[in-house]
């Protein structure tokens, strides 16, 4: 027996030996859990699970030293309130797993997703809203004593981008999202071949397309051709239709924008809300009937004639970087990694799309192409926070008896203190910060210029349920590859928004009269206008 | 109590806990489906009875139906056509190897890639063959042929067939082992017979060699139609679905439903559809597609 044993031996050793060798250095980025507090102290565990932009000890883009600043900021808050521990969470960023997790009462407490996603659960109790807590000082502030302190009055006075960082609010009233960095996009251009071609950064559309037509027809020394705009389906789905839709829609909004909500109409100046938008589909807007709609598709179809073949790809960054493309449309979080590259081959800087000219459609309004980025991180508090309360209770109640819930919001007060803010947002170049009084890096103030612009005058894929967001991009892709004509991308786009809008008008139940009401009122102001579809079908 | 009852009823016993499990984790999840399709149906939200309205909605108004079925169909006979052709042959060739140390040798390097995960290989056929800069792009750019190299997967002209072709030259271990073990069980009696009437080369494999082995061709059928009818992991590693709705098939279409959209009850209703579709599928199967056991008499 035990020589048969001792066969193994050599084999075993072997075994383990190549383990040993192969075994993968400690990863600090695997430990999350930064607190300082021993956690047989801590009467409150916070869960916060910040997303990716943040996390302490990872790489931004693989460069650069391991983040610190969000665990300094919680080391502090930790050392002011013993009793609570923050512990940070790495979680799926799918809808899959919100929609688990928070019906089963399981999310951290602190989650950062897309406040849309929240919108499509308002009604389901899963997430607080911030309301009463935004419309009160910051305790932090507030305790300092000085009232000229934004944030002394309320914590709402904290945030610089007053527009998006309200307009985040939700088809219900309430504000469930906070944020304190901004995320906007812009066109990175290769300087040092734009100054080869002798070409200038384009001032309106027309210049744009006659510089993607000249970067077309260039060659580079090895005979291959440069993409004149690197951009994925996603920035065609979301950017570039509601940035369309505004330079199209514009002229009209006085007579179409029928209700304005009295908390956001200050920040948002015309914002067309879901209800507006099915209110406008019933009357024949948005559809093959509406001209201003179809040129919406027909010039991004233009646009397509310069960009990349494939636009399901994900290596776009790598295109530019080599040289194979001479713009790329995406996010300020680029500006961090091409600042890094030294072996960059050449200079590069940024601009927004310009807008239309009466040149590109009669309908164009000739205002600069509006915002359409906006809140970065995004953070809301879930019903986990108030887990120590009955959950038969109606939510306020809930609110305000939780402790755990104290605690929670107290952490969110504290990271927006500017010298807090200052150690997350701006550890690297990547996202602007939403706090009055912490600075942009110089390298993001084309950005800051941007932001500084009148916001979207609606968020198309936002605005709508899920369904109609992935039968959009799929059929607009599917158009803007040749699988389909206008006519057929309009069949479908048109059955879509109805589904859509049945689907809104089932589940949250507008008050159509009113719109109706409103509607009969504007009569006088769109008889000016001109092209305006049919009336369409009543409701 | 008689002996044979009692030693019967032990079998029962013995049996019964996985019964038990069997009721709860397979057949209850059916029913509960089926409930669930005749609801409005949502996570965390009030449910509201619809009756058959789901199943109309899907069959007569749902966009994606028709053109999901095509690629469900076109995708399940091009598999079907596969996995009973190529590994049979491979399979057939290997059987015929005089030495059965190197009929060992190939049955293992056939069957050793079935470790590798179905959703790394997925994968590395997006990343690595269907990529722009991928291998099958950068090789028709060397040939000079850089106007046939495009996005397969984002081409809608190319993206389904490109999806039927993941896993080329389709000799699956799984397949050849089965079809193996079928050859392996032929009696030594019928090839000494068939060579005795000069029936050899091709004319066994057809008319010796494939009847004998009909039973596993059956089950490898059947197993094709299920993962065909079923399945959907590798169109959402590859596509999903796109572009537009060209690839898209409705298990896919269901997952969207449950996860995405939270259409849970919609989404059941796909569920139970296929699952009569395979059902049916089966029957036919089992009923005309007859067994080497049933062709010999056996049953």
């Amino acid at each position: 027996m035990l020589i048969r044993l001792c066969k193994y031996l050599p084999l075993s050793a072997f075994l383990l030996l190549s383990a040993w060798l192969l075994w993968p250095p400690a990863d600090e980025s695997q430990r999350a859990d930064v607190s300082t507090t021993h956690p047989d102290e801590a009467q409150y565990v916070v869960k916060f699970a910040p997303g990716w932009a943040y996390l302490p000890d990872t790489h931004p883009y693989g460069i650069g030293k391991p983040l610190q600043g969000l665990k300094k900021v919680i080391r502090s808050f930790e050392e002011r309130f013993p009793d609570t521990r923050i512990e940070l969470l790495t979680v799926p960023s799918v809808r899959e797993y919100l929609v688990t997790q928070l019906g089963s009462g399981q999310a951290p407490d602190i989650l950062n997703v897309n406040v849309e996603n929240v919108w499509m659960d308002v009604q389901k109790g899963w997430y607080v809203p911030l309301d009463p807590f935004l419309e009160k000082p910051n305790p932090f502030v507030f305790e300092r004593g000085d009232p000229t302190q934004p944030g002394y009055q309320q914590w709402w006075d904290m945030f610089r981008y007053q527009a998006i960082s309200r307009g985040k609010a939700a088809p219900d009233g309430y504000n469930y999202c906070l944020t304190f960095d901004m995320v906007e996009t812009g066109i990175y251009y290769n300087k040092t071949l734009f100054s080869q071609l002798r070409l200038e950064v384009p001032r309106d559309w027309e210049e744009f397309v006659s510089v993607m037509q000249k970067i077309r027809e260039h060659r580079r020394a090895d005979g291959s051709d440069i993409v004149p705009l690197l951009v994925n389906i996603g920035a065609f789905n979301d950017w570039t239709t509601d940035l369309f839709f505004d330079q199209l829609y514009y002229d009209l909004l006085p007579g179409i924008d029928l209700l304005q909500d009295p908390t956001r109409e200050p920040y948002l100046q015309g914002y067309l809300d879901w209800d507006e938008l099915a209110f406008l589909r019933h009357r024949g807007f948005f559809s093959r009937r509406d001209p201003r709609y179809c040129q919406i598709w027909e010039t991004m179809r233009q646009l397509k004639q310069y960009t990349n073949e494939n636009l399901m790809t994900d290596d776009l960054v790598r295109e530019f970087v080599t040289e194979r493309g001479a713009m790329i449309w995406t996010v300020s979080s680029l500006s961090y990694r091409l600042q890094a590259d030294r072996d960059l081959g050449f200079d590069w800087g940024v601009f927004y799309m310009p807008h239309f000219t009466r040149q590109t459609s009669p309908y164009a309004s000739g205002q600069p192409m509006c915002v359409i980025g906006g809140a970065a991180t995004q953070l809301e508090i879930t019903n986990s926070a108030v887990g120590d309360t009955d959950p038969a209770l109606p939510m306020a109640e809930r609110m305000a008896r939780s402790q755990r819930l104290k605690r929670v919001v107290a952490f969110l007060q504290f990271i927006c203190l500017p010298e807090q803010n200052a150690k997350i947002v701006n550890e690297y170049p990547g996202l602007l910060p939403n706090i009055v009084g912490v600075e942009t890096l110089p390298i993001l103030k084309p950005f800051e210029e941007i932001l500084s612009r009148r916001y979207t005058t609606t968020k198309w894929i936002f605005t709508f349920d899920l369904r109609f967001s992935e039968i959009q991009q799929r059929m607009l892709e599917l158009y803007l590859t040749g699988g389909i004509d206008l006519d057929g991308f309009l069949h479908w786009q048109e059955k879509n928004l109805d589904a859509a809008c049945a689907n809104l008008l089932q589940r949250k139940e507008p008050d159509m009269k009113r719109l109706e009401e409103r509607w009969q009122e504007l009569a006088p102001l769109r008889a000016t206008m001109r092209d305006l579809p049919r009336e369409g079908q009543q409701l | 109590m008689s002996v044979r009852l009692k030693s019967t009823m032990g079998c029962y016993v013995i049996v019964l806990p996985s019964l038990i499990l069997l009721m709860i984790f397979v057949y209850f999840p059916v029913f509960w489906a089926f409930f669930n399709s005749l609801f409005e149906f949502e996570i965390g939200a009030p449910s509201r009875f619809v009756g058959l309205a789901n199943y109309g909605e899907y069959l007569v108004q749902d966009p994606t139906t028709l053109l999901s079925l095509t690629n469900m169909l076109v995708l399940t006979l091009l598999a079907v056509a596969m996995r009973l052709t190529f590994p049979l042959v491979v399979a057939r060739l290997i059987y015929a190897l005089p030495q059965e140390r190197w009929r060992y040798i190939y049955r293992i390097v056939f069957l050793v890639p079935i470790v590798v995960p179905g959703v790394a290989v997925q994968l590395i056929w997006a990343g690595m063959i269907y990529s722009d800069f991928g291998l099958l792009n950068e090789l028709l750019r060397t040939l000079g042929l850089s106007h046939w190299a495009r996005g397969w997967l984002a081409d809608p002209q190319t993206a389904l067939a490109s999806i039927a072709l993941v896993g080329f030259p389709f000799v699956g271990g799984f397949e050849v082992l089965i079809y193996y073990a079928g050859f392996s069980a032929i009696p030594e009696s019928v090839n000494e017979a068939a060579a005795l009437d000069g029936c050899t080369g091709l004319q066994k494999f057809f008319r010796i060699d494939i009847p004998m082995v009909l039973s596993q061709l059956k089950l490898i059928l059947i197993l094709t139609l299920i993962a065909g009818v079923q399945g959907f992991e590798n169109v959402f590693i590859l596509t999903r679905g796109g572009p537009g709705f060209e690839t898209t098939v409705p298990g896919l279409w269901m997952y969207f439903n449950a996860f995405s959209f939270q259409r849970m009850g919609y989404a059941c209703a796909i569920g139970v559809l296929l699952f009569v579709i395979i059902f049916g599928l089966t029957l036919l199967n089992m009923k005309y597609f007859k067994s080497s056991e049933e062709l010999q008499g056996v049953r």
